[in-house]
């Protein structure tokens, strides 16, 4: 009895957490949730406009083609480098009160994966669109098409324990080492490029590959691409890889979050 | 070694189940000036030095009754505060045991889980929930809650524009709402103007007479010994 009401209040407040993050985001702004769909779609055209004379990818379109790796970029990174800080700056609530502290990285991650999810609906309807209506597809094939995007399930789940994990880790060390918050910052960046968003991974040379695969978002950007847009994915077999990692990383920053969440108050 | 001196004002019936039971704790804090934790580290360890220590809390043993009143003063930085903490578990001890009973709600700070864009609707459940209250009871409560806060029509308006007295009292009139089993409250009876002051009073001399547990700090020892039957006077 008293397990299931403190289930049920944990589950209520990161509820509350994630409702407050979004609602407060775009409180008082006068596009209020346009910047939602806003933001990517003028990230994709600069981007676009200019990537395109220096990668030469060989897809239809390669605007959708940076769209569809964009959007879980985005969410990953926006997630990542948003909630590293977050414990350190919600200190005032921490040394304050007692509540489930887990629930603050957890609502920043929640809130940006609704956000996620609403681009992606619009980015999926004007796919069927384009293919209905420009490229008259059939019903068959427009059904084998829709099927194909039941992979996105996997890897929408691939990405957010992978979010969720690394969060935690980085979320937790930031509280005593104030430095992983730059470290953060800078490893973004960097990763973005490490990552197939911009190029695709076999227009560099194949011995490269594995190592690639050792970052589990260039698989995940792979599934969104194959789910969105039929593009094969390089090494297939190199997906267990990810799906260990992310296993393993989600599971030690766990540990890692509950070890350190005991001292909070002692180090904010 | 931390010292309690006890002092018995008035006797209540006891009811015999002891709610707090603090056995052997002890707090130590890592001094660490101005340098970044991690040279500090580095340094520490490639010098073999010992980490600089502070003992907060040094073996204190307590047994709380279920519906006592306990007024808590002492010294600045006799661990009043930390004392609170660790019965309200938002800090942990280095060593020794803590158990409690029943819901605990703890007021070291009023307004700690408000924002400032959300309206006040907004915030009562937010600030509800963290202090450990479902939905359906702040729901059920909603009404009372304004009422004693006397917030009026800002109830939908956004934080900011509230004074900071009405945040205060926002703040404490969830908390008396939230029916705690045991309530600590942390030098919060001195605020608000003197109506709303009155009408706190009220409360707390409601609670003298319910099975609510209470642990009071404040510097003011008059004012504990109105509210209390148990003084602690805590020091090094």
């Amino acid at each position: 009895m008293f397990l299931k009401n403190k289930r049920r209040h944990w589950f209520d407040f990161l509820v509350a957490m994630t409702e407050k993050e979004i609602k407060a985001r775009y409180k008082r702004a006068t596009f209020g949730f346009l910047w939602i769909i806003l933001n990517p779609i003028l990230q994709m055209v600069v981007m676009g406009f200019v990537f395109q004379f220096f990668v030469p990818v060989s897809v239809d379109n390669y605007f959708l083609y940076l769209f569809a790796g964009l959007l879980p970029w985005n969410f990953f990174s926006q997630s990542l480098t948003k909630s590293t800080p977050a414990f350190f700056y919600e200190r005032n609530l921490i040394k304050k009160a007692k509540f489930p502290r887990e629930s603050i990285v957890l609502s920043i991650i929640f809130s940006n994966f609704f956000h996620f999810l609403v681009a992606l609906l619009l980015l999926i309807g004007a796919l069927i669109g384009d293919k209905l209506f420009f490229e008259n597809y059939g019903l068959i094939q427009l059904v084998f098409y829709v099927s194909r995007m039941l992979w996105l399930f996997p890897a929408l789940i691939l990405l957010l324990f992978f979010t969720i994990g690394l969060s935690l880790f980085t979320s937790s060390l930031n509280v005593r080492f104030r430095d992983i918050n730059f470290i953060i910052q800078l490893a973004v960046m960097l990763w973005f490029y490490a990552t197939p968003v911009i190029y695709a991974l076999n227009l560099l040379p194949e011995f490269l590959w594995p190592i690639f695969y050792l970052n589990p978002m260039t698989t995940i950007i792979e599934l969104f691409h194959f789910a969105l847009m039929g593009l094969p994915i390089t090494l297939i077999n190199f997906i267990w890889v990810a799906v260990i990692l992310i296993i393993g990383i989600f599971y030690f920053g766990y540990r890692v979050f509950k070890k350190e969440n005991v001292n909070f108050d002692d180090w904010l | 070694m931390t010292v309690f001196k006890e002092k018995t004002l008035r006797n209540r019936k006891k009811s015999g189940e002891v709610v707090i039971n603090l056995t052997d704790v002890s707090k130590k804090y890592i001094i660490t000036h101005d340098k970044p934790t991690l040279i500090e580290d580095v340094n520490r360890i490639l010098r073999f030095e010992k980490k600089e220590e502070y003992w907060a809390l040094e073996n204190v043993n307590l047994k709380i009754h279920k519906g006592e009143k306990i007024g808590l003063f002492g010294a600045n930085g006799a661990g009043k505060t930390t004392l609170l903490k660790i019965i309200a578990r938002i800090s942990s001890p280095t060593s020794g045991k803590v158990q409690t009973k029943g819901r605990i709600i703890s007021l070291i700070d009023l307004a700690a889980g408000f924002h400032p864009d959300l309206t006040g609707q907004e915030n009562i459940f937010l600030n509800g929930l963290v202090i450990g209250m479902s939905r359906e009871e702040i729901r059920d409560k909603f009404n009372q809650i304004i009422d004693f806060a006397g917030i009026g029509d800002f109830v939908t308006a956004p934080l900011y524009t509230y004074s900071n007295g009405m945040k205060l009292r926002l703040g404490f009139s969830i908390a008396i709402h939230a029916k705690p089993n045991i309530l600590l409250l942390d030098e919060v009876m001195s605020m608000g103007d003197r109506d709303f002051q009155e009408k706190s009073r009220q409360v707390m001399k409601k609670m003298f007479n319910n099975d609510v547990t209470l642990i009071l700090v404040s510097h003011f020892v008059d004012h504990l010994k109105k509210y209390c039957n148990r003084l602690i006077e805590i020091s090094k």
